[in-house]
């Protein structure tokens, strides 16, 4: 393998490296480097080069590393540590800022970054890759991280290629390394006497001009190609078969294998935690005792923790099996959809720091291997994970007059103030509150808001209905956060986000016939597109909306049910249990859908409600003929930040909070309804 | 002050067979403690004061397992007396390291320590509050945490759900930076199986967690055992689990292992009677 070169390479004598780092001090940076502390290479600050791990190696295989000094002269003579570069560029632990409360009172005050100039001295062609797909997650998106931004923007990358690897290397395979590439401002390779080092960017450049080394020689230059090519030669037998991977994974989705690795993962975290591209977070509070200043701080979290996927009702992935297909798939199958990259790197840290050595090759060889037949997935694979085109985020037909483009996404929270907090049923009710941030008004049908009580963990809440300057939650009192909401009194403040994610896309259904199947609270979401039909009710054909509770007293808005009846729109209301005073019909929602038939008629469906249930109607509708690019589905699922940087309400290739909630039941594919993703 | 208008909550602090450690973890708080007293009215603390009270109590803290016939007693008394129940140190959680006892002949034990066993009234087993009565909250620990203790008073004043993470010990070891101690170290370690809280203290200082928060949420045993199995003994590797949680659901199997492998080996307790059943 030939390395690619700007400007021809140069020779940096070992005993000049604390040149190099001078010339980065002087830049006022701190450099981070590694170091052999506690059995292990780790990155720290590097004062000089004598810092430097001179001698040391590593060793490593599933479930363990070793470092052995060796008769070596070289200071870079291992390959990845236990620590990646996220712990500078996403710390482990960032504060984001302070909420506190004063009375009825509420302030959100978010922290600014305020990162340190750094330089990552010995970056590994792998770490490059997972800075960059870092960039791809964090700041690529609709929402990007300023704190990632600013420390990202700070940090001076030299590179290290590798000339050696380990057991658990396999960068070769992923095209991440050993070469390095792309996504450095200095490059060096280590020579027994010293460092080929070439400039990848201006600063590089710049700092290469103030070193001004002599070229390096014919000799030089050739032993660097060789050693960089002898050890991609060395991982030749331990790569994974990334050629058409991701689709192998998800047609795999029922593998036993799940199950039989699940019987050896501990659920520990620690491949995650190692990762350098794993980036799931959550956010905790510290709060004085009587919860006046509440500190917000966001934390490396993992989606192998028992509360990562855990809702009020409900534990979306419980079981272990669940958790490491969601990392697996996630890692190399979705996370090509939703990033446009691969999510790993080879660096096999996930293999190494496994306390039971669980190599993730030898899983994916095992549940994902090649085709038999060269050309094989046989038939077009369903449509999995993939968004349709034309789907808009925003509706034509709007109950806000004033839409014209979303708000943008934004990760602090501004006041509001309560109007009423009203009963709806027994464990429901309604909170009518004023944003101060006009903004927040834009709200199309479907989406939700974040509802931030200082002390507490913000709570998605979609938006019922916007009218009059304020916004209307219907709200389960089901967790300490939303039972806290049933004692604000009128004036009282809380802090909104919003609006966020996608909603119904009303466009859809204009001309057509409307079916909006809502199972209990998940009338909720869909009152707005009721209101929004009803706003232009000659603009869509027939309207029915089939709504289903449990008991009549757990319906939602029943004055309006009758109203709705009036203007225009077909309420046919099932309840699963019923009293005396109860005249109406007794079952599941889907037996007023099973008399219908909407075959030849280009229907729209928009449903909410608990999953079992949209299944069933998702079914009944498709009996009934509307087909599943037509047919609209709001997912729950655990959310904590709201602008898809946490990683909570992944699934499949989507984060529900962005991208959804609302999604064309041929999007999510035969992720729709599947137990544990 | 709001602190000053809303009524105190009527805090008890009792123990049953316990050290005294984790009651000891509250006035470890410091410079907690006044602004806490302002909050929380203390009517029961014996390691504090020597007023007595008979409840009725907002919130009790309990620790220590129940290990005589007078406990039982008195946790289901007080139990009656309490609005939130909250066990607090692995006695309390799971029996404590006096529950290695349940695998023994309590008798004979009793017989082999004791010059007149008679004196002593004691249960058969030792065993977790909650296998007695209904817990509403438990701080793991031995002893527990102190910043536990202050997020579960914090969150019962604000309201909010107690930030109690069920996570392993191995996602704080890696936040802090540790090195891992039984990947690097080879140490038996049982960060992966722990439930996190004590913030990692045990692998910051280089050696392995023996797991004194007890089992995490899917503590998956039999892999992290077999694992440790190929370099260590099986006794060995049981002997970890035989600790301050030995009688938690998922160490029980390897923990009661290593009571009956000590117990079989070992001369001196069964001296006295016909204690060795394995």
């Amino acid at each position: 393998m030939v390395i690619a070169a700007a400007s021809s390479p140069a020779f940096l004598p070992r005993g000049e490296l604390d040149r190099l780092l001078d010339l980065l001090h002087d830049d006022g940076r701190t450099v981070i480097g590694p170091m052999a502390r506690d059995g292990a290479i780790v990155y720290d600050e590097i004062r000089s080069a004598a810092d430097l791990p001179v001698g040391w190696t590593d060793e490593q295989a599933p479930g363990r590393y070793r470092l052995r000094q060796v008769d070596s002269p070289r200071q870079f003579n291992f390959t990845v540590g236990p620590q990646g570069w996220k712990r500078f560029t996403q710390p482990p632990r960032v504060p984001l800022g302070t909420a506190t409360r004063d009375g009825v009172k509420v302030e959100f005050e978010t922290a600014t970054p305020e990162p340190r100039r750094l330089a990552f001295l010995g970056v590994r062609a792998c770490e490059i890759a997972a800075l960059l797909v870092q960039d791809r997650v964090l700041a690529a998106g609709p929402f990007a991280d300023d704190d990632f931004r600013a420390r990202r923007a700070n940090a001076l990358v030299v590179a290290m290629q590798c000339t050696r690897a380990v057991s658990t290397c396999f960068c070769t395979s992923m095209g991440t390394g050993p070469e390095v590439t792309d996504g450095y401002d200095l490059a060096l390779t280590e020579l027994d006497d010293g460092f080929v080092i070439k400039a990848g960017s201006q600063e590089g450049e710049r700092l290469l001009g103030k070193l001004a080394p002599g070229k390096a020689d014919e000799a030089q230059q050739a032993s660097v190609a060789d050693g960089v090519a002898a050890c991609r030669a060395s991982m030749a037998d331990q790569g994974v078969a990334a050629e058409g991977l991701p689709a192998r994974l998800m047609d795999r989705l029922d593998n036993p294998r799940w199950m039989e690795v699940a019987d050896r993962c501990l659920a520990c975290a620690n491949c995650t935690m190692v990762c350098p591209t794993c980036f799931c977070t959550s956010v905790g509070n510290v709060s004085d005792l009587d919860g006046a200043i509440n500190h917000t701080e966001r934390r490396w979290d993992s989606c192998f923790n028992g509360d990562f996927a855990r809702v009020a009702g409900g534990n979306f992935r419980p079981r272990r099996q669940d958790r490491y297909r969601q990392w697996l798939t996630h890692k190399f199958a979705t996370w090509h959809e939703q990033f446009g990259t691969s999510g790993c790197v080879g660096c096999g840290r996930c293999i190494a720091w496994c306390p039971v050595g669980i190599d993730v090759r030898e899983e994916l060889a095992a549940i994902a291997p090649p085709y038999e037949e060269p050309a094989a997935p046989p038939t077009p694979a369903p449509i999995r994970g993939a968004m349709l085109d034309g789907l808009s985020p925003l509706p034509m037909v709007s109950y806000s007059p004033a839409v014209s483009q979303p708000a943008p996404l934004r990760a602090d929270s501004s006041v509001a103030t309560v109007r009423a907090v009203a009963p709806e049923t027994a464990d429901t009710f309604m909170l009518w509150i004023e944003p101060r941030d006009a903004a927040l008004l834009q709200a199309s049908p479907g989406q939700f808001v974040m509802v931030d009580q200082p002390g507490f963990s913000p709570v998605p809440i979609s938006i019922s209905r916007v009218a009059d300057g304020a916004l209307w939650l219907t709200v389960r009192a089901a967790g300490a956060a939303t039972q806290a909401f049933t004692s604000l009194e009128p004036g009282a403040q809380v802090g909104l986000r919003g609006p966020l994610g996608r909603g119904w896309p009303i466009d859809r259904a204009l001309g057509r016939d409307v079916v909006i199947v809502a199972g209990g609270i998940g009338l909720a979401p869909l009152r707005p597109t009721i209101d929004a039909v009803l706003a232009q009710r000659d603009r869509f054909g027939q309207v029915l909306l089939a709504y289903g509770a449990r008991t009549p007293g757990d319906r939602l808005y029943l004055k309006e049910l009758d109203a709705w009846a009036n203007a225009g729109v077909e309420v046919a209301q099932i309840v699963d249990r019923a009293g005396p005073e109860w005249l109406g019909q007794v079952g599941v929602v889907t037996q007023v859908l099973d008399r219908r038939d909407w075959h030849g008629r280009d229907a729209v469906a928009f449903v909410c409600g608990p999953e079992r249930m949209m299944q069933a109607t998702v079914s009944a509708l498709r009996t009934a003929g509307i087909t599943r690019r037509r047919i609209f589905v709001s997912m729950e699922r655990h959310m904590d930040c709201g602008i898809g940087i946490c990683g909570h309400c992944q699934i499949g290739p989507f984060f529900v909070c962005r991208d959804g909630p609302v999604f064309a039941v041929a999007e999510l594919g035969d992720l729709f309804g599947r137990e544990g993703v | 002050m709001e602190a000053e208008i809303t009524p105190r909550p009527r805090v008890g602090v009792v123990k049953l067979a316990s050290c005294d450690g984790c009651q000891l973890t509250l006035l470890d708080l410091e410079e907690q403690l006044l602004p806490l007293t302002e909050r929380f009215e203390l009517i029961e603390f014996p390691e504090a004061t020597s007023r007595r009270s008979s409840g009725p109590y907002d919130v009790l803290l309990v620790e220590g397992s129940v290990s005589t016939p007078e406990q039982l007693e008195e946790i289901v008394h007080l139990r009656g007396q309490t609005r939130l129940l909250v066990t607090i140190g692995a006695c309390a959680n799971a029996g404590g390291i006096q529950a290695l006892r349940n695998w023994a002949d309590e008798p004979a034990w009793r017989a082999a320590v004791y010059p007149t066993p008679d004196y002593v009234a004691s249960l058969a087993t030792s065993t977790p509050v909650a296998e007695h009565v209904q817990v509403d909250a438990e701080l793991r620990g031995c002893p527990i945490d102190p910043r536990q203790l202050l997020e579960l008073l914090t969150a019962l004043r604000i309201g909010r759900r107690p930030q109690l993470d069920g996570e392993s010990v191995c996602l704080e070891c890696k936040r802090r930076g540790n090195v891992c101690v039984l990947v690097a170290g080879g140490q038996p370690c049982l960060g992966p199986l722990t439930q996190t809280g004590c913030g990692a203290i045990c692998p910051a200082y280089g050696r392995a967690c023996y797991a004194c928060f007890g089992p995490r949420e899917q503590a998956n045993v039999p892999s992290l055992h077999g694992w440790l199995g190929k370099e260590l003994p099986q006794v060995q590797v049981d002997r970890l689990f035989a600790g301050f949680n030995a009688w938690s659901t998922p160490f029980r199997d390897p923990a009661e292992r290593a009571v009956r492998h000590a117990h079989g080996n070992a001369a001196e307790p069964d001296a006295a009677g016909s204690g060795a059943d394995a």
